[in-house]
């Protein structure tokens, strides 16, 4: 490979883009050529300082609300239009306060009767997590610190793995509440995705296989081991979540 | 299990609004932050997300399940392009290619010639400021591209369905939008060293 076709293919380099025949390709080339092993060092420069430095520019508080006050109150009708040929939406400022409580309620509501599920709590429990500032209430990457913190606090003793080498870094672990009962939530994360994985202790029940769910965008992976019942729920893939899921059971 | 699933369907119609939001507000800051970088401003910011939230609720029994985000964040751009047109008409806003990729014959000249100094090169040093700064200067369609594969950290694939582009066009604006920043940084860098002697 030249140093024109090579100079081409550094960017998706970066960005794990290429097959792997023409990432090989491409990487050889660079082994053996300094201007373009400085380009690519270049850009994961780059990369990294725009990940880290960048400024990202959080939603200014009272928009969540003002959205909220916007929606309509009903279930909307099948729109007879496209969307880009709405006419122009008017906000009005009213109802603020009202707005907030509701945006507020109905997410606090979630798993209340009679419309909860287990599922439902789940997952309103996993979005709250990452809403809050909430996700973890003991941080560490410590396996042998996130484990006994939980069983100090709730009567289970769930997995608790560090799972990086496989791409699953343990993040911590919280207390939480589901369908009415505490629960210990490890949490791990899967590139930017958080992976909240739910226990709670069910003794007598019997063991049950792994079992998939999907919902409002969320996957969810659910089974049964040594009297502990799991809820894994992410939005990563589906696939990724199932390995997940196995990986956690391994040996318990 | 003891308790049952409920099949989507079973959802009480009423129940979708809360669905939407369940789903949607955690993504706020991501559509917040694009809007504002695409736009320039916090108030056009504001009407484009608040617009984009209509529009997805309008469509939300559209959504087919995948990647929410991704589906969001390409309302959020679609709503942007509206807002341009009907806010900015005559002002040119998204600047389809830079004379930059469309003047360089080669891959090789793409990249310009080296500056003096080589530490120069490496934007370990920038501060979080100037490269926002930076970033503002840049073509809004390499910017678009920049964040969200960096900020968002989409995948290619991903990014060619936000903004309705050919993935082979993506890979090689992200080529050119990376190219772009580090010209404008080797100019400041130089500016910089200049103003420093």
């Amino acid at each position: 490979m030249e140093c024109d076709r090579a100079a081409g293919m550094l960017s998706p380099l970066v960005d794990s883009a290429l097959g792997p025949f023409t990432r090989w390709r491409v990487r050889r080339h660079v082994a053996g050529c300094t201007d373009c092993a400085d380009k690519l060092e270049e850009l994961r420069a780059m990369q990294s300082a725009i990940r880290t430095k960048l400024t990202f520019h959080r939603a200014p508080p009272g928009l969540a609300a003002r959205i909220g006050a916007a929606l309509p109150r009903e279930a909307a009708p099948a729109p007879s239009r496209p969307w880009f040929r709405m006419p122009a939406f008017s906000f009005g400022s009213t109802g603020l306060a009202g707005a907030l409580a509701g945006v507020v309620l109905t997410l606090l509501v979630v798993g209340g009767q009679p419309q909860s599920d287990l599922l439902q709590d789940v997952i309103g429990s996993h979005i709250r997590s990452l809403q809050a500032d909430h996700l973890t209430d003991v941080l560490t990457s410590d396996q042998h610190t996130v484990k006994p913190w939980l069983s100090a606090r709730l009567d289970v003793s769930p997995a608790v793995k560090e799972l990086k080498d496989q791409g699953f870094p343990l993040v911590g672990g919280r207390e939480d509440y589901v369908d009415g009962h505490p629960a210990a939530v490890v949490v791990y994360r899967h590139d930017k995705h958080v992976i909240n994985l739910f226990a709670w202790a069910s003794p007598g029940r019997p063991e049950e296989a792994f079992r998939d769910e999907s919902r409002q965008g969320f996957n969810i992976v659910t089974w049964r081991r040594g009297g502990i019942t799991y809820y894994a729920v992410s939005d990563v893939e589906a696939d990724q979540l199932a390995d997940f899921a196995k990986l956690v059971a391994e040996g318990t | 299990m003891g308790r049952g699933y409920r099949s989507e369907d079973a959802l009480p119609q009423d129940d979708r609004r809360r669905r939407f939001e369940l789903l949607a507000l955690p993504h706020l800051d991501a559509a917040y932050n694009l809007a504002r970088w695409l736009a320039g401003n916090t108030t056009d910011a504001e009407d484009v997300v608040q617009d984009a939230y209509l529009r997805a609720y309008r469509y939300f029994d559209a959504f087919q399940g995948g990647n929410f985000r991704v589906w969001l964040l390409t309302i959020v751009r679609n709503a942007f392009m509206t807002w341009v047109k009907e806010n900015r008409s005559g002002r040119m806003v998204f600047v389809p290619d830079t004379p930059l990729a469309e003047s360089a014959d080669t891959e090789e000249a793409a990249w310009g010639s080296k500056p003096r100094d080589p530490e120069a090169l490496l934007m370990d040093s920038i501060d979080s400021q100037t490269l926002s700064r930076l970033m503002e200067k840049l073509p809004s369609d390499y910017r678009e591209v920049l964040l969200l594969r960096e900020v968002e950290d989409l995948s290619y694939k991903e990014i060619a369905d936000v903004t309705g582009t050919p993935m082979g066009t993506v890979m090689s604006r992200l080529s050119r939008a990376r190219l772009a920043l580090r010209k404008l940084w080797l100019e400041h860098a130089e500016l910089e060293n200049a103003d420093g002697m």
